[in-house]
């Protein structure tokens, strides 16, 4: 059986993800900020660096998977958070696990997001994450931003999932040759404690973005559809597939953009 | 009234369920003018997908027309606003069945 790691698996796609593979006898290990085998927070520098070494202090002989999973909406309120742990602390981790994942020729999944391809997010913000990688720089130009605008905060989500799905096109060549998969899940909206938590008018937005698979049903996705994927993705079985962007939305990308097909 | 009049006032009203039951169950809605406002075209098959689409569309206000003018019994004009950039439109019914469903209606710049 693997061994596996997951950031953001308290709650959400992410313990979805960990008791499926749980139940199939792997050993998995939780990185979270709260009722993870390793509690940190992964928007700051110590707590990245104290996850990568609790990693390889946990897992010396290797991992067969790395998901970077952990992140926060557009709606939390709070733009620094979303810049410094949905871009910088999920790269951080999962360049942390790269030496443990080429022992074991494991692979790595990255959550991004289906809105990447909605024309929401600011492609300059994007290019400073990929292209610069400053977060200080980026921190502060954020601050002049206003945290209480909801499009503000979907702008800056989209913005790092966006960078995200980047980033792994751009190394999942170069880690596929040394025998690292990274791929990235581009997931719709989906039933999870922070889509709960959204005030009206956010969750009147998520109804606004049709789900065609829940098409009459004004429900959101499963976590359970999401994890399934990433599963998939992480394991053997997805061993020709590197440096993709799987979108696990149940058919919004292909609605919104049906010519779209590369 | 003809399926052009029917299709300004479903677009006027932001009705995307009332403009979805104008067309045929694998009824197209193709729509040229976003190039210009620097988005993708939109082609849109069926009447569940024009559904969600435009309920999409419309509240997220990324659509609206003004000044909507029926031309000829397949043709009406009017400025289309692609999340506030306005277009100058003619929307074109191509074809319908039978029973005066929509099959194929394109949206161009005029």
């Amino acid at each position: 059986m693997g061994v596996y790691a997951i950031t953001g698996a308290s709650s959400g796609i992410g313990a979805e993800t960990k008791k499926l593979l749980e139940q199939d006898g792997h050993k998995v290990i939780n990185i979270d900020l709260k009722g993870g085998d390793v509690c940190v927070n992964l928007a700051t520098e110590e707590g990245r660096k104290t996850a990568v070494d609790e990693l390889h202090r946990l897992c010396p002989d290797g991992l067969d998977g790395m998901i970077c999973n952990a992140g926060v909406s557009g709606a939390c309120g709070n733009l620094e958070l979303i810049i410094s742990l949905n871009y910088f602390g999920t790269i951080a981790i999962a360049r942390g696990s790269y030496d443990l994942l080429q022992k074991k020729h494991g692979s790595c999944v990255v959550t991004a997001s289906n809105t990447i391809s909605q024309g929401a997010g600011r492609m300059d913000i994007a290019d400073l994450l990929n292209n610069i990688g400053d977060e200080a720089r980026v921190l502060e130009l954020v601050r002049g931003l206003d945290k209480t605008n909801l499009s503000v905060g979907n702008s800056m989500y989209v913005s790092t999932k966006y960078a995200l799905a980047r980033w792994v096109r751009r190394v999942s060549a170069s880690w596929a040759a040394n025998g690292v998969r990274i791929n990235a899940i581009a997931p719709g909206n989906v039933n999870t404690a922070m889509t709960a938590t959204m005030s009206t008018s956010a969750k009147m937005a998520l109804n606004a973005l049709p789900i065609p698979t829940k098409y009459g049903l004004e429900t959101l996705m499963d976590p359970s559809e999401i994890a399934e994927a990433m599963i998939f993705l992480v394991s053997p079985k997805a061993n020709g597939i590197n440096g993709n962007v799987l979108f696990v939305d149940g058919g919004t990308d292909a609605l919104l953009n049906s010519e779209k097909v590369y | 009234m003809r399926p052009i009049e029917k299709y300004v006032e479903a677009m006027e009203n932001k009705d995307f369920a009332g403009l979805a039951e104008l067309f045929t169950t694998d009824g197209i809605l193709c729509d040229y003018c976003t190039n210009s406002s620097n988005q993708r075209e939109y082609h849109i098959y069926g009447r569940e997908a024009i559904n969600m689409f435009f309920r999409n569309k419309f509240g997220f206000r990324q659509y609206s027309i003004l000044g909507a003018q029926v031309v000829n019994d397949e043709q009406a004009e009017f400025i289309a606003n692609f999340g506030g950039y306005n277009i100058m439109a003619i929307a074109t019914v191509r074809e319908t069945d039978a029973d005066g469903f929509i099959k194929k209606l394109t949206v161009r710049p005029k």
